[in-house]
Formats: C-alpha cells, sequence, structure tokens
C-alpha cells in the first residue's frame, strides 16, 4: 500500500514554547491510523497542520502527493475534517447544513442519503442544536464526507459519549474504511484505538514515544517481559454494563 | 459563485428563524421612527411659535413685542436671519414670521403711533400663519381702539412665503435612516463574527475550500437583502404613516441606500473580522459608532456645530451617508450632485475593506 500522507520534521512553535518537536511518520492509504497521548501532547496540532488549518513552522507535510503548506486550498478538497470543538450554525436544519457544506466544495449531494450513511436521515428538518452527543458527532462525520474525501481527520471523535453512542461511532468508521476512504484519528480510549486502528502512534511532549500496530506494540510489551499485575478478568464493567443496558444502539 | 449565494441564503434563512435578530433589526428601528414621527408631526396645541424680527426702535414697537411674547399663544424663537426663518418655517418648525418694518410706531400726522406690519405665512400650508396673522390684525385693532376710539392707527399685510412644504419629519429620516444603516452595519455584524469563532461554526468554514473573500461577499449579500428589508420597511411606515413626502428618484435613493450599507458593513467586518471575542468587539463597536451618531448629524443638525466643527465632521463616513439620503429625499439631487458624497463615501469603502480583509482573523 502506498502512503498517502507522510510528514517530516513537523514542528510547532508558540513563542519559546515547542509543542510539537520536529515529528515524522507515514501513513498509508485505506488504513485507520490512530495519535494516542495525554492532553497537550500535541495530537490536536499536529492533526491541525496537517489539515492545513495551522501554519507549519517548520517541517513538510505531504498529503497525496501534495504539499500542504503549498496548497491548503487543494488539500482542503480531498479531506474531511471533524473537529475537536465542532459547532455548526444553529437554526440551521441538517439538511441545508450539508447542502452548504457540499456548496463550498463545488458539489451537489443528496443530503438524505448522506445522513442515512451516519443513521441521521430522520432528523433531516432538525437543527442541530437539538441533537445528542452521538447524533452531533455523527452528523459532524457526515458534514465531512460532502467531497468524498480521500483522508478523513477525526479529532477525539468518541470523548464525552456514552458507551452506545461510542460503538455506533466504530462501526460508523469501520464502515467508512471499508468505503476505502483513510481514516486518522485522535483518541484517549485504548479501547478504542485496538479495536479501531491498524497502526498508531503514541505521543508525548510533542515527539512520537512509540508506532506500530496495536498488536506488535503489546507484543513488544510482553517481550520486556511485562505482567499484567492480576488475572485477566473473564468480563469487565463495560460489559457489564452494555449487557444490562442493552447492545442495541438506543439513541437516534 | 453558488457556493457565496447558498451561504447567503442559509444565513438568511437563519435570520429569520432568530426572533430577537428579527427585532433588533427589522422592529427596533421601526420603534425609532414612531417615537421620532409622533414627535414632529405632533404639536395640536394652540400656541404658536414665531419669528419675530423687529426693525423699528420706536418705544411702541417695543412694547407691542414685548406684550406679544408674554401671550401663551406665541412662543418666540430666536432666529439670527430672515432667510434661515423661512427656511425653518418650511421645515415646519415655525408657524409664522412677524416682521416689523422701521416706521411702524412711529407717530403720524394727529401725533398718534401707527404703521403696517407683515406676517409671513407658508404657502403650502396657510392656516397657522393666516390665523397669527388675524390674533395680531385683532389686538392692534383693539389697541388702536383704546387710542382713537375708532379710528384704525395699523394693518397687518399677510405675505406667503414659498419654501417648499417639507416637515421636519422630512428632514428627519435621514438622520433615522442613517442611524439603522450604522447600527446594522456596525453591531450587527460586528457580534456576529466573534459569536461564532466562539462557537467554533467559522473555525468549521476554514475547514473547507470556502475562502474569506467567498465568506466576506456572502455575508455581504445576507447583510445588504436585511438591511434593505428594514430600510424598506421603515420607509413604507415613512410614507404611509407619517406622510413623508419623497422629493427625489427612488431609484436613486436605493443605489445610494445600497452603497451606504456596504460601507457601513465593511466598519462590521472590520470590528467582527478582527475581534477574538464579543467583549473586544463590543468596545470597538462603541468606540466607533457613538462619535458617528452625534457628530454626523444623525441626532443633531451639523449646522449647529461650529465651523471648524462641521469642518472635521463632514470627512466622517456616516456624514456623506446622511447628507446624501437628505438631498436626494428634500432636494431631489441627481447623481451629479451627490458626487461629492460619493466620493468620500468611496474612499472610505477601500480604507475599511483593504484593512478588513487584511486584519480578518479566522479564530
Amino acid at each position: 500500500m502506498k502512503d498517502i500522507i507522510s510528514v517530516k520534521g513537523l514542528t510547532k512553535q508558540y513563542g519559546n514554547v515547542t509543542t510539537v518537536k520536529g515529528i515524522s511518520f507515514t501513513v498509508k492509504e485505506g488504513e485507520v491510523f490512530g495519535i494516542l497521548g495525554p492532553n497537550g501532547a500535541g495530537k490536536t496540532t499536529t492533526l491541525e497542520m496537517i489539515e492545513a488549518l495551522r501554519p507549519i513552522d517548520a517541517g513538510s507535510v505531504m498529503l497525496d502527493g501534495i504539499d500542504v503548506a503549498r496548497h491548503p486550498q487543494k488539500i482542503r478538497h480531498i479531506i474531511g475534517i471533524q473537529l475537536q470543538s465542532s459547532a455548526f450554525y444553529d437554526k440551521v436544519t441538517l439538511k441545508e447544513q450539508l447542502i452548504m457544506f457540499a456548496s463550498f466544495y463545488g458539489k451537489r449531494v443528496d443530503p438524505i442519503e448522506l445522513l442515512a450513511q451516519v443513521e441521521l436521515a430522520d432528523k433531516a428538518g432538525s437543527y442541530p442544536e437539538k441533537l445528542s452527543g452521538g447524533q452531533k458527532q455523527r452528523f459532524s462525520i457526515a458534514s465531512a464526507l460532502v467531497n468524498e474525501p480521500r483522508v478523513l481527520f477525526l479529532d477525539e471523535p468518541t470523548t464525552g459519549l456514552d458507551p452506545q453512542a461510542r460503538r455506533h461511532l466504530w462501526d460508523l468508521i469501520r464502515a467508512i474504511k471499508k468505503r476505502g476512504i483513510t481514516v486518522v484519528l485522535t483518541t484517549h480510549y485504548m479501547e478504542e484505538a485496538q479495536l479501531l486502528c491498524d497502526r498508531l502512534a503514541i505521543m508525548d511532549s510533542g515527539t512520537i514515544i512509540a508506532m506500530d500496530s496495536p498488536k506488535n506494540l503489546i507484543k513488544q510489551l510482553l517481550g520486556r517481559g511485562f505482567k499484567k499485575p492480576e488475572v485477566i478478568e473473564q468480563a469487565d464493567l463495560e460489559d457489564v454494563y452494555i449487557d444490562l443496558t442493552g447492545k442495541a444502539l438506543r439513541e437516534g | 459563485m453558488r457556493a457565496i449565494f447558498i451561504y447567503a441564503w442559509t444565513c438568511i434563512k437563519r435570520f429569520f428563524r432568530d426572533p430577537v435578530a428579527l427585532f433588533f433589526t427589522l422592529a427596533f428601528p421601526l420603534l425609532f421612527l414612531f417615537v421620532f414621527g409622533s414627535i414632529f408631526r405632533g404639536g395640536g396645541d394652540v400656541s404658536f411659535n414665531v419669528a419675530i424680527f423687529n426693525q423699528s426702535k420706536s418705544s411702541f414697537s417695543q412694547e407691542f413685542v414685548t406684550n406679544l411674547t408674554k401671550e401663551k399663544t406665541f412662543k418666540k424663537v430666536d432666529i439670527g436671519s430672515f432667510d434661515e426663518a423661512k427656511e425653518k418655517m418650511g421645515r415646519g418648525e415655525i408657524d409664522s414670521i412677524i416682521s416689523i418694518p422701521t416706521e411702524f410706531g412711529q407717530p403720524n400726522q394727529q401725533q398718534l403711533p401707527s404703521g403696517k406690519l407683515d406676517v409671513y405665512y407658508k404657502e403650502s400650508n396657510p392656516q397657522a400663519g393666516q390665523t397669527v396673522a388675524t390674533i395680531i390684525n385683532s389686538t392692534l385693532t383693539g389697541v388702536s381702539q383704546k387710542i382713537t376710539g375708532q379710528q384704525p392707527l395699523f394693518s397687518v399685510e399677510q405675505k406667503p412665503t414659498t419654501t417648499s412644504n417639507l416637515t421636519q419629519f422630512d428632514y428627519t429620516i435621514s438622520g433615522l435612516l442613517g442611524f439603522a444603516i450604522l447600527s446594522m452595519g456596525i453591531f450587527g455584524l460586528a457580534n456576529q463574527f466573534p459569536a461564532e469563532k466562539k462557537a467554533g461554526s467559522l473555525r468549521r468554514l476554514q475547514a473547507t475550500p470556502f475562502t474569506k473573500g467567498q465568506l466576506v461577499i456572502g455575508t455581504l449579500i445576507y447583510y445588504g437583502v436585511i438591511g434593505l428589508l428594514s430600510l424598506g420597511l421603515m420607509l413604507t411606515v415613512a410614507v404611509s404613516v407619517f406622510g413623508f413626502d419623497m422629493r427625489g428618484s427612488w431609484l436613486l435613493l436605493l443605489g445610494f441606500l445600497i452603497i451606504s450599507i456596504m460601507l457601513m458593513l465593511g466598519f462590521g467586518l472590520l470590528i467582527g473580522g478582527w475581534a477574538k471575542n464579543e467583549n473586544q468587539a463590543a468596545v470597538l463597536s462603541n468606540a466607533v459608532s457613538f462619535p458617528l451618531m452625534f457628530l454626523s448629524g444623525v441626532f443633531f443638525p451639523r449646522y449647529l456645530m461650529p465651523e471648524w466643527l462641521q469642518g472635521i465632521t463632514g470627512y466622517l463616513p456616516l456624514t456623506p451617508v446622511v447628507d446624501g439620503i437628505r438631498y436626494i429625499t428634500t432636494e431631489n439631487a441627481s447623481l451629479i450632485d451627490l458626487l461629492p458624497q460619493l466620493g468620500i463615501i468611496a474612499v472610505w469603502i477601500i480604507v475599511i475593506y483593504a484593512l478588513a480583509i487584511k486584519l480578518f482573523r479566522w479564530s
């Protein structure tokens, strides 16, 4: 598989604080790539530089063969972005929002079809402020898909969602991957990273401290002689919760 | 291109779903219009505003004027020149001008005071002026009878003046329209962008290929449509309720209003595009709009200001707007007559838009 994103020596400086310290990595076409790390590790800043939302101070980003710093407008046409603090115009229906967003790309879309992909077809006439957290995130993804992007960026897509809504979103991300769209996401949830990501990078204070597939990262850890202090339980509280409240997705 | 129109159209739909925005943009200026309209159309009491020009040095005429102004029926208005008084009468600020010639009150052959005075009234609206003349005539007849018994000593001549029949309201409307354009352009827009920066919706647009320029043009279309709607509503009420007397071309007025809206929107774009939050925007919009409100002839006519201040304030951005509207509506000014105003507006538009685009921040 060819590399769709290649990041070299990417750096961001605010005054004399360097928040992203010359990181390099590549993302392969069609994979789900995760960026993990504690708050303030530089995940969002890294993502926003790749998305041409923030100026790149040093280093380079090539996306589908295009230099992001030199052609930000071309990049915007081929990527879809779900921002961490994403907001939509209030008092504008989901349908109207999608028509407007599509027009920004010079496209016409069938808004109902797009909404159906994220299971929000019945909310076409609602305003975004009336949606639940999970529905908002799903709509945000729908809006990022209006231009049929090559790469979809999701910044902490499941933060603040309840377990059902989170699982619902995972299914959606898997479906998007199946369509051949490359997904780059950040997350705090290890379970999410392990289930969704083909490869991941772990960031801490502006540098990448590890990068591989989840399986290999675990293997490497075990190779270093790591043992869990307690016997692994056959089920945990989350399994109990999901079992009791029903795995079936109740929202929407 | 399509993106710009869809953006503008979406914003317009959104505007009509927001009752607060609707009230402040459409109903609030109308409220102002009703307040000012009722003040300046009002009257209906029995007192008359008169200007008295007394050229006579005779003690009789001095006493006559003093007695006249003691009466509750007459309210003496001090006015510098006769021409100014005529202008004021044209606007309905005063009802009549009483002119007392030098000979008035001088003793005649019988050594009794006599003479003739002139009462001017507005040709197109003569009732008030003629009533004043009648009252003065009967007063003077009474005086004559006291002195001589029956022989009339004085006469009153009624003279029409031919100033146009414009009411105070017709002059006020230009200030009201100017105020509406100012408040919509500056307050409306300067608040909208920072609010959207805070909410994050502007940042979401930044993530798409929609450019700064497209955003600005789309916003101008959106506010232009809303602004014309608001002004149209004001003019409709002005004509139908307050009998606003439009002297000029409606088409020229429309064009001039569009240019004026664009100018004031430039200030809103500059402030709202630059400000990071609503507090910055509020401080800046007040700092810009208050001086304009008080120095551009919106609430106080500029001719009341000292010469030097009139000179400076003539170059403020809102002054040519208010002046231009007044010249069109009261003097039937042509496009060529408006060139000085349009020139000042054009310079401001270039400066403000250049700054606005340069200083715009997405977040």
